[in-house]
C-alpha cells in the first residue's frame, strides 16, 4: 500500500479564502438610508434568483443578477469597493420587479435593499441627472397641480413627440371632471371604503378609477375619494429619495386612515401603501390597504348582471403579483363575469419593463422586456389584457400598438364596471 | 467581457463558501467564441474557469489568481430536440429546468433534476455529474449525456460520445463527465431524453426522527420496492423550508420521507399500499400522498428550497455531499448529529436517503469567533466516517477546491496518478480549471514515484519520453 500523495484536508490553494469573513475596511456608505447589514446578510448566494431575474435573463450577466446586486452592496459595505459610477449603474439596471422575493427561499428583503443602496447612490450622480430626477420627484410628482401642468403639456406635446414616448402617452383629453368626493352605495350600505386616486392614474386613467368608485359602490360600500390625498411615494422610494417618500407618507396617513377600508386600484401604489408601516410606523393604515382585486375577492363583488365573451389573459403586475404575493384574487373576480374566459399568458409573473421610471431611464432593456410581453400577450389569441398597474398598462399598451395588436387593454375595474351595469 | 473591479468581485465565488479571484471575466455566446477566447489563454498563457450559474457547492466555479473566466450564461439555445430519436441537442447555458420545459410536450424530460434545476445549467450538471432526487430510478447524469462537443485547453475542438447508442473506441465522454471542467469546455451537450410517466404519486411520511426514517428507506429497497425519488428532511430542515412555501410539511414531525412512485397506474397504487405497510412497520406517524400537482409541485418546491430556506437560522451555510451504503445511513447520521454535538454546531439534515447520498448542512454565522474552524473539523470529521463505513467523500456536488484534499482518503496515490495522467493527456499545461478536484501531489512523477523503489532518477527514465512530471 502506498503512502497518500497528499495531505488528508490540507485547506485550501493560495488565492482562495473562505468567503464572509473579511472586512477591508469601514462600510462605504455614506450618512443616511443604506442597505442594513442583517438584510444583507441574509443572502447565502444559492442563485436560485438568477433564472427569475429579467435582466439577467437578458443579459446572463452576474451583475444584472439579484445575487450580484446583493454582492455588489456587500463590497461596499465591507469597504472592498467605493460608491462608484459602476455601482450606481448596477443599481439603476434592476427593475425592482421583486421577482427575486418570490424566489428567495432565504426571503431576502430585496426591495428594501434597492432603495437603501439607490438612496446611496443618489448623491453621486453627475448634476444633470440629479436635477432632473429632483425634478420630476420633488417638484411635479410631489405636487398635484405641477403634475397636471406636466401631462396636460405632455398631452399636448404628444403629436411631435418622438414614436417611443407618443406610445407611452395615451391619446385624448386629460379627464377634467373629479372624482366624486363622496358616492353612496346602491342598497345597503356595508362601510366606508377610501379610495387612493394615484397621481399619473388619475391623470391618465381617471376612467379607470371612476369604474373602481362605480364597482365598489354596487357592491354595497360608501366610497370616498378623500381630499388632501398625495402621491403615495412609491416612486420616490423606489428611486432613492426616502425622505421625500417618507414625507408623503406623513400627509397621506391621517387623510386615508379615517376610512374602514383603503383600496388601491394600481399594484405600485398598493404595494408602497402597505409599506407605510416599515416606512413611517403607520400600521394600523398598511394592514387595511387592499388592491381592488383583493378586497372584492375578500368581500365579494358587486352583481354581475352582463356576459362578457370574450378571452381575458391577466397580465401580473410586479408590485401585485411579488410585492403583494396576489396571484388569484383578480383571476378569481375576472373569472366569476359570465362568459369571460380566462387564459394563461407564457411566462407567468414576467416584468413587462414599465417599472416605475424605468421604461424613461432604460429605454433598451424596457423595451425589450416591453416587446417580449406584448408577444406573449399576442400569442395567448386573448382579446382582452387585463392590467392592475398604470405603467404595465402604458407599457404593454404601447408595445401592442407597436406590433399592432388588436388585443385591448383594460383594468380589472373596467371590466368589472361594464358586467355591473344596473 | 467584463475587468472592472466590481464585477470581477461578482465571479469571484460560487454557492460554496470559498471565495477566489480573477483576471478577466468574458461571455462568450457561440461555440466559436468559447473557441476564440480559449486561443486567446492559449497564447498568453491564462488559466481557464469555466462558469455556468455559479451554483455550484464546491468552489468548482471559483476562480484563482489571475485567471480567464468563461461564462456560458449567454449559450442558452435548445439547437435541437429529436423526440424520435429521444435526444436534444443544448448549449451549455441552457438552464436544466429549461430543458426539461422545452422537451414536456413531447412527452419527455431531462432525468437529472438536481435541487438547484430552476438555475443550474446544462452545462454546470455534466462538469459536476449532477444528481438529484429521481436519479435513484433514472441514475445520475452521466448516463443522460450520450455525446458532447469539447474546446480543448489549446483551442481544438472535437467531438466525444456519439448520439447513438454505442460510440466505438475509449469512452471519453464518460471520462469528461463530472471532470468539473478540467479537461476543456463543453460547447454543445447532446443529452438523453427521458420518457415522462404515465402516472406519478408523491407521497410524504412523517417519522419521530430521522433514523427511523432512514430504516424505512433501507427496508423498501430490501423489499424490492422501486420509487422514483426518496428524500428525508429532518425536522430543523421541514421548519425552514414550511415557514417559505406552506405546503402542509408536518412541523411537528422529527422527519419527514418524501417518496415518489411512478409508472403505470395499477403498479404505483400496489406499490404506494405496499409504501404505507412498511412505513408503517418502521413507526410512520402518518402519510399523505399529494391529491394533484399543484400539491406535488409545493411539496417538491419545499424540497428543492431546502437549502436557501435554512437562512431562517444563520447567515452561512456549508453543505456537505457524502454517500455511504444505504443500510448504514441510520447510523451514519447518528454520528452526524454526534459530531455536530460535539463542536456545539447547529446541523440541519436533508438528503437523497435513497441512494444513501448524506447532505449534512452546517449553519452559523461567521461573524462568531472561530466558528469556521468547527465546521471544517466536524465536516473532516463526518468525511472520514462516511469513508470507514465503506462509502464516498461525494455524491453530487462535485469535488472541486473544497473536497480535493479529501481525495486521498478514498484513493492511493497510484489511483491519484492515474487519473492525473488523464487530466495531462487532455491539457498537458495544467490551464484548465487549475488546483480543482486533484489533490497537490497527485501528478504522474508522484505516480512514478509510487511505482518505484523510491529512486526518482531511475523513476524518471522509465517514464514514456515527454511525460509532464
Amino acid at each position: 500500500m502506498t503512502p497518500p500523495a497528499a495531505s488528508v484536508g490540507g485547506g485550501l490553494p493560495p488565492g482562495a479564502r473562505f468567503a464572509g469573513g473579511a472586512v477591508a475596511g469601514p462600510p462605504g456608505w455614506h450618512a443616511g438610508d443604506a442597505p442594513a447589514d442583517r438584510d444583507l446578510a441574509q443572502c447565502v448566494a444559492c442563485g436560485l434568483c438568477l433564472p427569475h431575474c429579467p435582466t439577467y435573463r437578458l443579459t446572463g450577466l452576474e451583475v444584472a443578477s439579484p445575487r450580484g446586486r446583493i454582492a455588489a452592496m456587500r463590497q461596499v459595505a465591507t469597504g472592498r469597493r467605493p460608491l462608484d459610477r459602476v455601482f450606481e449603474q448596477a443599481m439603476d439596471l434592476c427593475l425592482g420587479c421583486r421577482a427575486c422575493e418570490t424566489a428567495c427561499p432565504s426571503q431576502v428583503p430585496f426591495g428594501r435593499l434597492l432603495e437603501g443602496a439607490r438612496a446611496q447612490a443618489e448623491p453621486g450622480r453627475a448634476a444633470p441627472a440629479r436635477l432632473a430626477r429632483w425634478i420630476g420627484l420633488e417638484g411635479v410628482l410631489g405636487h398635484p397641480p405641477l403634475l397636471t401642468g406636466a401631462a396636460t403639456l405632455a398631452s399636448l406635446a404628444r403629436p411631435v413627440l418622438p414614436p417611443r414616448l407618443r406610445r407611452l402617452v395615451p391619446a385624448g383629453r386629460l379627464r377634467r371632471r373629479p372624482l366624486a368626493a363622496v358616492t353612496e352605495p346602491s342598497g345597503p350600505r356595508r362601510g366606508t371604503v377610501a379610495v387612493l386616486r394615484g397621481c399619473i392614474q388619475d391623470l391618465w386613467y381617471r376612467d379607470v378609477n371612476r369604474a373602481t368608485v362605480t364597482v365598489l359602490a354596487r357592491a354595497g360600500w360608501r366610497v370616498v375619494v378623500p381630499a388632501g390625498q398625495v402621491c403615495c411615494g412609491a416612486l420616490h422610494a423606489h428611486y432613492g429619495h426616502l425622505d421625500a417618500a417618507r414625507r408623503l407618507a406623513r400627509r397621506n396617513h391621517p387623510v386615508l386612515a379615517a376610512a374602514d377600508h383603503v383600496v388601491a386600484n394600481a399594484a405600485g401604489c398598493g404595494a408602497h401603501l402597505r409599506s407605510y408601516g416599515e416606512l413611517i410606523g403607520a400600521d394600523d393604515l398598511a394592514a387595511r390597504v387592499r388592491d381592488l382585486s383583493v378586497f372584492l375577492d375578500e368581500h365579494g363583488g358587486p352583481p354581475l348582471r352582463h356576459r362578457i365573451e370574450r378571452r381575458v389573459a391577466v397580465h401580473d403586475a410586479c408590485h401585485l403579483l411579488h410585492a403583494q404575493r396576489v396571484r388569484d384574487a383578480p383571476r378569481r373576480v375576472l373569472g366569476a363575469i359570465p362568459g369571460v374566459e380566462l387564459v394563461p399568458l407564457e411566462e407567468p409573473g414576467r416584468c413587462c419593463g414599465a417599472a416605475g421610471l424605468y421604461n424613461l431611464l432604460q429605454p433598451r432593456m424596457s423595451a425589450a422586456l416591453g416587446a417580449a410581453r406584448a408577444e406573449s400577450v399576442d400569442r395567448s389569441r386573448a382579446a382582452i389584457v387585463a392590467v392592475g398597474n398604470p405603467g404595465c398598462a402604458m407599457q404593454i399598451g404601447a408595445q401592442l400598438a407597436a406590433r399592432r395588436s388588436a388585443v385591448r387593454v383594460a383594468h380589472p375595474a373596467e371590466l368589472l364596471a361594464a358586467a355591473s351595469r344596473p | 467581457m467584463a475587468a472592472d473591479p466590481l464585477t470581477l468581485g461578482l465571479y469571484a465565488r460560487d454557492a460554496s463558501i470559498i471565495e477566489g479571484g480573477c483576471a478577466l471575466v468574458v461571455l462568450p455566446s457561440s461555440a466559436d467564441e468559447v473557441q476564440a477566447c480559449v486561443q486567446v489563454a492559449a497564447r498568453e498563457g491564462l488559466a481557464i474557469v469555466p462558469r455556468g450559474s455559479g451554483t455550484g457547492l464546491a468552489g468548482g466555479a471559483v476562480p484563482l489568481g489571475d485567471a480567464l473566466v468563461i461564462v456560458t450564461s449567454r449559450m442558452t439555445r435548445v439547437l435541437d430536440v429529436r423526440p424520435e430519436d429521444r435526444l436534444a441537442w443544448v448549449e451549455p447555458g441552457v438552464l436544466n429546468q429549461d430543458l426539461a420545459d422545452a422537451v414536456r410536450p413531447h412527452g419527455f424530460t431531462f432525468a437529472p433534476d438536481p435541487s438547484s434545476q430552476q438555475a443550474s445549467t446544462v452545462g454546470g450538471n455534466v462538469a459536476t455529474n449532477a444528481g438529484g432526487p429521481h436519479c435513484l430510478l433514472h441514475g445520475v447524469t452521466s448516463g443522460h449525456v450520450l455525446a458532447l462537443d469539447l474546446v480543448l485547453a489549446d483551442g481544438a475542438r472535437v467531438r466525444l460520445g456519439s448520439e447513438g447508442p454505442l460510440a466505438p473506441g475509449y469512452d471519453l465522454r464518460g471520462v469528461v463527465v463530472g471532470s468539473e471542467g478540467t479537461l476543456g469546455i463543453v460547447t454543445a451537450v447532446c443529452v438523453r431524453l427521458t420518457p415522462l410517466a404515465p402516472v406519478v404519486s408523491t407521497c410524504l411520511l412523517a417519522f419521530p426522527d430521522p433514523l427511523a426514517a432512514a430504516r424505512c428507506v433501507a427496508a423498501c429497497i430490501a423489499q424490492g420496492l422501486v420509487a422514483a425519488a426518496m428524500e428525508c428532511m429532518d425536522q430543523a430542515s421541514v421548519r425552514a423550508v414550511e415557514q417559505y412555501v406552506h405546503a402542509g410539511y408536518p412541523e411537528d414531525a422529527g422527519a419527514v420521507l418524501l417518496v415518489e412512485l411512478e409508472g403505470l397506474a395499477a403498479g404505483v397504487a400496489h406499490a404506494v399500499a405496499e409504501l404505507g405497510t412498511i412505513a408503517g412497520a418502521h413507526g410512520a406517524t402518518s402519510m399523505r400522498v399529494a391529491a394533484d400537482e399543484e400539491e406535488r409541485g409545493q411539496l417538491w418546491k419545499g424540497r428543492k428550497h431546502a437549502l436557501g430556506a435554512v437562512a431562517l437560522y444563520a447567515p452561512h451555510y456549508y453543505l456537505h455531499d457524502c454517500v455511504v451504503p444505504r443500510t448504514r445511513l441510520p447510523e451514519l447520521l447518528a454520528d452526524v448529529y454526534r459530531i455536530a454535538a460535539e463542536h456545539r454546531l447547529l446541523v440541519v439534515n436533508m438528503f437523497h436517503a435513497g441512494d444513501g447520498n448524506l447532505h449534512p448542512l452546517f449553519v452559523f454565522d461567521r461573524g462568531e469567533e472561530g466558528v469556521l474552524e468547527r465546521v471544517l473539523t466536524a465536516s473532516q470529521e463526518i468525511l472520514e466516517r462516511c469513508v470507514a463505513a465503506g462509502g464516498v467523500v461525494s455524491g453530487e456536488h462535485g469535488i472541486g477546491l473544497e473536497k480535493r484534499d479529501f481525495l486521498p482518503l478514498l484513493f492511493s496515490a497510484a489511483d491519484l496518478g492515474a487519473q492525473a495522467c488523464v487530466r495531462q493527456a487532455f491539457d498537458p499545461d495544467g490551464r484548465m480549471n487549475p488546483h480543482k478536484v486533484l489533490p497537490a501531489g497527485a501528478r504522474c512523477g508522484d505516480f512514478a514515484m509510487a511505482r518505484g523503489d523510491g529512486d526518482l532518477a531511475a523513476a524518471v527514465r522509465s517514464l514514456p519520453a515527454g511525460t509532464w512530471i
